[in-house]
């Protein structure tokens, strides 16, 4: 049995990719959540002090692309890569620009479920990100057919984007219908009402993932 | 159908030099094509190859392939012979996890110790601040690690791989700005700068002329020498 160890839901947008990946694909494993900050974390966190991190037997599994790659030799039927080489290509190389990138966005709009839908503008790298990852998300839908980004399967790729869907939800980021579609697609999977659903019940706050702080707004 | 890998100057583009470095290690034939960056037109041209406006770039017939992580992925599925992954699935996935981890971290060695090959040697403290020196232990936490349970010379064994492309420009910053690194360290930066395929990197970006002041950290000296011509 996987066990995977992930940080509060509310706010670990890098917790959220492997999680999804795996409930939505029906990978079985065990979740274990230690908040950000606690003795406990810093006992469970793994060789890199950070979540998310998989374990399976006695191999550990540290950075949300690592996990996702792991996940998709061990449950090849789970199809999280798409099976043409071209189309995993393109999946892995938007997966990496996630991985490493959009620092603009990550840094202005901090995932935050149990935040009131409010909006906040836009910096320009924001913006700019913002732009990029329209065209990206768009450039995929058309040349796979959608729903998702590589077709009918929710996969890695899309795991890897799920912390920017919950991004442009909070903020209500301006975005295309185009846009908009894709994101309707993700949040009407069970997976993700799961996890929202468990992130707004969670006590714990952070003042640095609150923009509005001192003020905290709640649906 | 024969590889093109779209590359940034040699001298300071720390991400070209991984995919770079890991194919002529592993003798995988590709035409290069090296864009300058930061001149007039270079964004445009990398834009006309992909749509992320960034290289490294590999292509391959026409599907652009871009990020050195998902290039290094890319190879390693079309050439398996020349193992950039290890063939254990458990070495396969430590592999990743400090390849990845690399690929989205280490922030403040980045910014401070930005890539520079023609850079003279030395210590430079000024550099080696609390999160730079944060970076240096991690790493050398990952190295060492991997070296002890592979058997070295490099990460992950006798292959110089995909983990160590991805830490290859490492081992220059830690050189140019002279880290103070254990000996473990040394021997593994050691065994990478003694590749044919590093010296070859290494040859051509010192016969570059492109200057960027901003990772120029001696400037107005580059290279040990007072630049007087605008750049």
């Amino acid at each position: 049995m996987l066990t995977l160890v992930i940080g509060n839901k509310n706010y670990s947008s890098w917790s959220l990719r492997p999680w999804i990946a795996m409930t939505a694909a029906g990978i079985p494993f065990e979740e274990r959540l230690v908040p950000f900050e606690t003795p406990e974390f810093r006992l469970e966190a793994g060789p890199a002090a950070k979540v998310p991190l998989l374990i399976d037997g006695d191999i550990r599994i540290w950075e949300s692309l690592a996990i996702l790659e792991y996940l998709a030799e061990t449950f090849p039927a789970a199809r999280l890569w798409p099976a043409d080489a071209a189309a995993r290509a393109h999946a892995r190389a938007i997966a990496s620009e996630m991985h490493a990138g959009f620092t603009g966005l990550r840094g202005h709009l901090p995932v935050n479920f149990a935040r009131k839908v409010m909006k906040r503008p836009l910096t320009p790298q924001a913006a700019a990100d913002v732009a990029r990852i329209e065209a990206m998300w768009a450039q995929c839908r058309a040349r796979f057919g959608g729903p998702f980004l590589f077709g009918t399967a929710f996969g890695a790729a899309d795991a890897m984007y799920a912390p920017v869907v919950s991004r442009f939800v909070t903020y209500a980021v301006d975005v295309s219908r185009e846009t908009r579609a894709y994101m309707d697609a993700v949040i009407a999977l069970p997976a993700w009402t799961q996890w929202r659903d468990a992130a707004v019940k969670e006590p714990w706050l952070f003042a640095e993932d609150e923009v509005d702080w001192p003020q905290v707004h709640r649906a | 159908m024969s590889l093109t890998l779209v590359i940034g100057n040699k001298n300071y583009s720390s991400w070209s030099l991984r995919p770079w470095i890991a194919m002529k290690a592993a003798n995988i034939p590709f035409k290069e094509v090296l864009i300058p960056l930061y001149l007039p037109g270079s964004k445009e041209q990398i834009l006309s190859h992909s749509p992320g406006g960034k290289v490294p770039i590999l292509i391959d017939g026409d599907q652009p392939v871009w990020e050195s992580l998902s290039i290094l992925e890319y190879l390693a599925e079309k050439f398996p012979d020349a193992k950039l992954w290890p063939s254990d699935a458990r070495a396969r996935s430590h592999a990743r996890s400090v390849s990845t981890e690399m690929h989205a971290g280490f922030v403040p060695l980045r910014n401070h110790c930005t890539m520079n090959l023609w850079l003279p040697p030395k210590p430079r403290p000024e550099t080696h601040t609390p999160e730079v020196m944060e970076n240096l232990a991690r790493i050398e936490t990952i190295w060492g690690d991997c070296v002890k349970r592979y058997g070295g010379p490099f990460l992950f064994g006798k292959t110089y791989g995909n983990a160590d492309a991805m830490y290859a420009p490492v081992v220059a910053r830690f050189h140019n700005y002279g880290l103070p690194v254990n000996a473990v360290t040394r021997a593994y930066m050691d065994a990478v700068m003694a590749l044919p395929a590093w010296r070859e990197w290494y040859d051509a970006a010192m016969k570059e002329t492109w200057i960027m002041q901003h990772n120029e950290p001696d400037w107005p000296l580059v290279r040990g020498r007072a630049v007087t011509a605008p750049v």
